[in-house]
This record gives C-alpha cells, structure tokens and sequence, in this order.
C-alpha cells in the first residue's frame, strides 16, 4: 500500500517527511536553549550540591588514607584477640608522620564518632611517642592509656578501613555493623532517629489533613461568593503567607504561651481554669498548630484555582437529577476538586516533612522533626558525613512518597489552576 | 557630570570595601554578653590600636566557621567559644597556636602573661576571656513565699510545681542533676566526673532530669539562646531556669527585673577567645585580642556584665576602682562567680571530658529528649 502511494514533496522538491523533522528538529533545539539557563542553573545550584552530599556521606577515605600501614596489616586481623605486634608498629608509623604534619588532631575527631574516648588517648599517645623507643610498641602504647589494651577500639579502627562505607546510614536507622559483620541495632538509649523518622511522617501527615479540611471550606467559600467580598478574604489569606516565616513563628510563640492571649482569652471566658492553662508550647500541639496556619495558603491556593474553573451550574443539574445537597457535592463537585486536593497535599505534605524552624522554636522536645538533627550534627557533632547521609534518606522518602502519589493518584491528576 | 558621578560612585564603593576590609570581626554570643564585651574592651581596643572592631552573633559550635574554611572564605577574625569548641577546633587546625608570653602583654607589675591568668590553657589556641557560671534562677514574686536555695530545690516539683528552664544540651544539666541526687559537689565537682564517667552515674543522671520532665507537676522548657531564661522567667513559662549567671545579673540589677539567683553547686565555666587561622584580618586580630585580654581590657567588661576577668591583675583593678559597675553603685566583686559566698560549692565545668564523651552522651541525651 505506501509503495503505491507517491512521496509527498514541499515546494522545494525535498520530501514532505524530511522537512518535518528537520522543522521538529530545530523547534527542539530552540526549546533547549531556552531552557537551557534553568537547567544550568538547576545543575549548578541544585544537582551538584546533591551529588556532593551523595559523596560526603560515604567518603571515609581521610580515614584510609591516613592510616595506609595500619589498615594493610589488620587485613590478616580476625577482631577477636588484641592485635599483633605488626600491627601497633604500623600504627605506630603511621601516627608518627600524623604527628609530624599536625593532621592527628583530625584523625582524633574521626575516630571519636566511630567510638567514644579516642581523642583523649589518640592526643596522649601523641605526647608520649616522642619518648618511644625502638621495637615492644605493643607494650608501650599499652601503657600510655588502658583502652589501647581493649580489643573495641582496635575493631573501631578497624571498622573505618574501608575507604567508601555506607555505615552513616546505618547510623541513621539506628543500627551498625557489629565485630562480626552483622547488621545490629544500637543499645536501647541511643536509639534516636526511627522514632524522630515516624514522629515526622506522622506530623506531617496529621498538618496535611488539618490544613485540608481547612483549607476546602476557605476556598469553596472563595469561589461563590462575591467578587468584592472574595477579594478581601484573599488578601486575608496571601498576607500571612507573605509576611516573614520567623515573624509569624514568634507570634505564635507569644500566642500560645502559657501566660498568652489564647490562654488569657480561654480564661477569662471561664472555659479553663486559672492554674490548669492549657499547654500548647514546646510540643507536639505547638508544632501542630503553628505548621497548620503557615503551610495553609499552600493549600488554600490550588484547590481556589481548581475550584473557580467548576461551574456552579454542574451542582444545580445534579440537584435537579435528583440528587440531595449532599449527594450533589459528593458525586459531582468532590471528584472535580479532586486534581487540586492532590496537588496542595503533596506541596504540604512535602513540605512539612522537611521543616526545620517551626519545630526548632515551638516544638520543644517532643516536637522537633528530623530536620532538626540534621542541624544538630551539622552545627555541634561537626559530624557532616552524617548530616549529608540523613539528608540523602529523607530526599529518598520524599521521592518515594511521590512515586507512591503517582501510582495512587497518577501525577496528570494534578492541577495547579 | 555624569563622568563624575561616576568617579564619585567607585571611589565610594572603594572606600566601603576597603575600609572594612580593615575592621576585625568577632563572633560572640549576642545580648547582654556582647554589649559588655563590645563597651568593655571592644570599643576602647578599636580606638586605642585605631583598627576598627565588628561583632556578629552566633550560637555556639564550630560548623560555622569550618564552613567557611571548607569555602575559601572565612569573614571571622576572632571567635569567642567554649572550652571544648577550643580543643576541638584547635586539633581540626581551624585556629592559630600562640606563643603565649610573646603574644599577649605581661600585668602592670611586670608579671608574664601565661602567670597572670588564673590557670592554663586547655589548649594551645586558646586565651582566657571570663570566668562565668550556670546558676539558676526564678521570679522572685511568682515563686511564693518560700525561696528555693540548693540544687535539690530545682527538682523539687512538690514544694515549687511548674515547669523548669533547662539547658538543650546535656552540659551542665547533668552535673547538676548529680550534685542534687547526693553527690556532693564540694569545691571542683572532682567526685560528680568521677561518677559521671561511669555508666550507672550517667544514668542516674539522665534519669534525674527525664523525671524532671515527664513529672506531671513539672516539665522541661529547653533553651539555647543566653537570653531565654530571664525572658521565660518573666513571662511566666517557667517557674525555674538554669542560665548563664550574667544574664541573670543583668536583668536584675541591669534591668530592675525581680529574678533572683541560686548559686549552690554552681558550674564554674570558662569561656575563650581564639583567632581563626586565614582570617580576613589575621595580623590585625592579634593586636586586637592582645588589647582585649590585657589588663585593662578584661577589667573593663566587667564594667557591664558579672563576669569574672581571667587574669588575677584585672581583680586588683577593679578592687581599687569598686563600686565599678557602669551605674556608678553596685560593687562588682561581690557579683562575680569567683567571690567567696558563691564558692561554698561549686563545679569545675571539665573540657577534657565533654571533648572526649560530648559524642556519646550528646546521642543519649538526644534519645531521651526525642523520647519525651
């Protein structure tokens, strides 16, 4: 059949096929480079700083690099008794040129997050060395301090040999790889990060659904009432939304205070009593609270758009078919919202999960999500492979949690307007 | 016209940058502390050696100036930081070493400077800036009639119920709750680091201050900024804090505020200056922190704030000079941590150990406070 049928030819005597892809092709080529600002802009700011955490996380080869001799020696070590003689000469060697360059202190720091205690015994072995004589270092290191004689610390050092590892993100489940190479949860008082990793998925999920069934009254309310009217009450919902983050963080801070205007407010109506105010800083309902009024326009927003394209007429035909008030909203109006329903939970959802100054200020203990032990190893442990390895996970969640929208919802189901 | 706009522009621009390209920056703690450091030492030093002084807040910790090291582009000339923060920064090589008799000015009587200091360096890169203490206070109005006065009357939620001010992190906060479960801080706490570096004394401890905070008649408000407690004291949240026992002081005499302090079992700290190594200004920054740790100098801040001068020197300066506090009334020496009403007992907070253990414990204090 397309044998029989002739090539069509463009005015200039080329193949009509021809032409259009070369046309295609160079529309694609415009578009490129017109986008290709934001893409480098997105690579520079964006994908480098992620591939560098990416990086951070699992590079362990100051370590390795510092302690070549010592790590080619423990190669034959099996863990279980005090190391060799070989292996306190090697590391003898290699600690001396440490020493000499100054780097020990660095070293020190390292070893100290694998176990506690090596700083001080690494900084004394570094006073005492220059006394050394040659040969017996296993005796004389042994008697600088008593933990070079626990097998523990040699298996700590022996634990950082690999120059890339992914123990951070054990870490960061709370588990580690123990002597014998299994995969062991830490001893019940420090297990930090699951509980913080559950309480900040459930936060987040309880803020979505506060600032929902919030948020689908305002903006239905939005759309049918007069334009006059609707404009004042948007200002009212864009102006917190554009005032500083910290300013309305603080303002809740002074609200619901326990000496605040909530509490003086409930009392004086005689709701509750004077010296039983209601506790609502430094916790959870703090967190709650405070997340829910400022991630509000995010939600408030999409479902306006959606719901300003819905024509009124569609719920009077669902009455008219016979369809009680509530019938008509469940049936004909909910499933059309339904596009901006998704897109401002997921924008809610996702942010919420990575927020750091609400919960720091208003949280107290019990409120405070990851992000804020993202900051703490950041800014105290100085631990930043650490604080890149969470930060990696909880990037990887969100992605996940997207996927799972998708696959639930599909993502052509969101409408932004 | 245009051209000489033009010229008047660049020689501006010129001027900014380069004039404050002169300036030496400190990073300090910000509030009250600042503004004593700033009027103390800072002004008069700037205006002595003629290079001007600047001062940016920060809270603690090393990320920042690390981050800036890690970026090629450190801002901070000097940094005022805690004990372990010197240690820590000075094996990562983030500060200079000094030669400390050659780089700081010996006392007017001709003493050598490593001598007129109370005691010595933790660590090679740091100088002594002040002596201060972590007390805890309470509203003297809102408390009642009964006035708490030892350790064990923080943790007392029978006889004072509310909630308690505490620390975010675990300095201090559990050598207090030893020195309140019965050992004995006596002068140093020798014996309260003895038991904390065990395992049974640090969960003893641990659990001390979990108490205090799932206590029905309690809890725990956490603070990090110096300036919390006055203001929760003052606003009601809590009905007791620890803090720092300057800003106490300031905000009661300073103020007029009616807080009071508890100086039983007080920790004794002290606090550093380091030059940051690279610093925009390196050779600037060590005339100015030579000025600012001399005699005069340190005597000077505690013009503004109740902070003990490290050097034995700025005593006798201000012992002459009493009553010395910038209201021409109040006598500073009975202020200070050091005098002897306050020392009956008190901890030596000890650098060593939050260097080595600050990681592990760090972890468990975490785990207990996610827990609650």
């Amino acid at each position: 059949m397309s044998s029989e049928t002739k090539q069509i030819l463009t005015t200039d005597g080329i193949p009509l096929e021809v032409s259009l892809k070369k046309v295609e092709r160079r529309n694609k080529v415009k578009a490129f480079l017109l986008v290709s600002p934001l893409l480098l802009f997105l690579l520079i700011v964006y994908i480098s700083p992620i591939v560098g955490m990416l990086t951070n996380s699992i590079d362990d080869r100051m370590v390795t690099n510092m302690l070549p001799k010592t790590f080619t020696a423990m190669e034959k070590w099996d863990g279980q008794d005090l190391p060799s003689e070989e292996i306190f000469e090697s590391f003898y060697k290699d600690f001396k040129i440490l020493v000499e360059n100054d780097q020990h202190g660095k070293l020190a720091t390292q070893l100290n997050f694998e176990k506690n205690g090596f700083k001080s015994i690494l900084k004394k072995l570094g006073r005492k060395m220059k006394n050394f004589e040659e040969r017996n270092y296993k005796e004389q290191i042994m008697s600088v301090h008593e933990r070079w004689g626990n097998v523990d610390y040699w298996r700590a050092i022996q634990r950082r040999a690999p120059a890339y590892s992914y123990s951070k993100y054990l870490k960061g489940l709370d588990m580690y790889k123990d002597e014998n190479g299994k995969i062991v949860q830490v001893p019940e008082d420090r297990r930090i990060y699951k509980t913080l990793w559950v309480r900040t998925i459930k936060i987040a999920f309880i803020v979505t659904l506060c600032c929902f069934l919030m948020a689908y009254p305002i903006a239905h309310l939005l759309t049918t009432i007069p334009m006059k009217y609707s404009n004042l009450l948007m200002i009212c919902v864009l102006l917190p939304f554009w005032t500083s983050l910290l300013v309305r963080t603080a303002s809740w801070m002074i609200l619901l205070q326990q000496q605040g205007l909530v509490n003086d407010f409930l009392v004086w109506i005689g709701l509750v009593a004077d010296d039983s105010r209601l506790v609502m800083m430094y916790n959870k309902t703090g967190t709650y609270i405070a997340m829910t009024q400022i991630l509000l326009p995010f939600m408030v927003l999409p479902l306006y758009s959606v719901m300003k394209t819905i024509s009124p007429s569609l719920i009077r035909a669902g009455k008219s078919l016979g369809g009680t008030p509530f019938i008509a909203f469940w049936k004909v109006y909910f499933p059309l919202t339904i596009p901006g329903i998704g897109a401002g939970s997921l924008l809610v959802f996702i942010l919420a999960i990575g927020y750091y100054i609400t919960p720091e200020l208003v949280g107290g203990a019990s409120g405070t999500l990851i992000s804020n032990q993202i900051a703490y190893h950041m800014k105290y442990t100085l631990d930043w492979s650490f604080a890149s390895a969470m930060g990696l996970m909880l990037l990887t969640g969100v992605l996940a949690i997207y996927w799972i929208y998708n696959k639930i919802v599909g993502i052509d189901n969101i409408k932004l307007g | 016209m245009r051209k000489l706009s033009k010229l008047l522009l660049t020689f501006a621009f010129a001027l900014s940058i380069t004039s404050s390209a002169y300036a030496v920056v400190v990073a300090s703690w910000g509030g009250a502390y600042t503004e004593s450091q700033k009027l103390g030492y800072g002004d008069p030093a700037a205006k002595k050696l003629g290079i001007p002084v600047n001062w940016v807040d920060y809270s603690g910790g090393l990320s920042e100036v690390k981050a800036q090291k890690a970026a090629g582009a450190i801002t901070w000339d000097i940094m005022d930081v805690y004990a372990m923060d010197t240690i820590n920064g000075c094996d990562e090589g983030l500060f200079v070493k000094f030669d400390f008799d050659k780089d700081f000015p010996p006392a007017p009587d001709g003493t050598k400077a490593s001598k007129d200091f109370f005691t010595s360096m933790p660590s090679k890169c740091a100088v002594g800036n002040i002596l201060y203490s972590w007390t805890y206070g309470y509203h003297d109005e809102k408390i009642g009639s009964e006035k708490p006065k030892t350790v064990k009357d923080f943790f007392d939620t029978k006889k004072w119920p509310g909630k308690r001010g505490v620390y975010k992190s675990a300095m201090h906060n559990l050598e207090m709750a030893l020195a309140a479960s019965g050992t004995k801080p006596g002068k140093g706490g020798k014996k309260i680091y003895k038991k904390l570096s065990t395992d049974k004394g640090l969960k003893k401890a641990m659990d001390k201050i979990k108490a205090l905070c799932t206590d029905p008649n309690g809890g725990c408000v956490f603070w990090s900024a110096g300036a919390k407690p006055p203001e929760l004291l003052m606003q009601g949240e809590v009905v007791m804090t620890t803090g720092w026992n300057g800003r106490f002081f300031n905000a009661e005499v300073g103020e007029g505020a009616p807080l009071k302090q508890v100086w039983d079992a007080q920790g004794l700290d002290y606090q550093y200056m380091v030059v940051v190594k690279g610093g925009p200004n390196e050779a600037d920054a060590m005339k100015v922190i030579a000025e600012m740790t001399s005699t005069e100098g340190l005597a000077g801040s505690a013009k503004y704030i109740a902070y003990a001068p490290w050097r034995k020197s700025s005593l006798k300066v201000i012992e002459a000079g009493e009553p010395w506090y910038k209201d021409g009334k109040t006598n500073m020496l009975s202020q200070m941590p050091t005098t002897k009403e306050h020392t009956k007992s008190y901890i030596l907070i000890d650098a060593i150990f939050w260097a080595d253990n600050g990681t592990e414990i760090g972890e468990k204090w975490e785990a207990m406070k996610s827990g609650l």
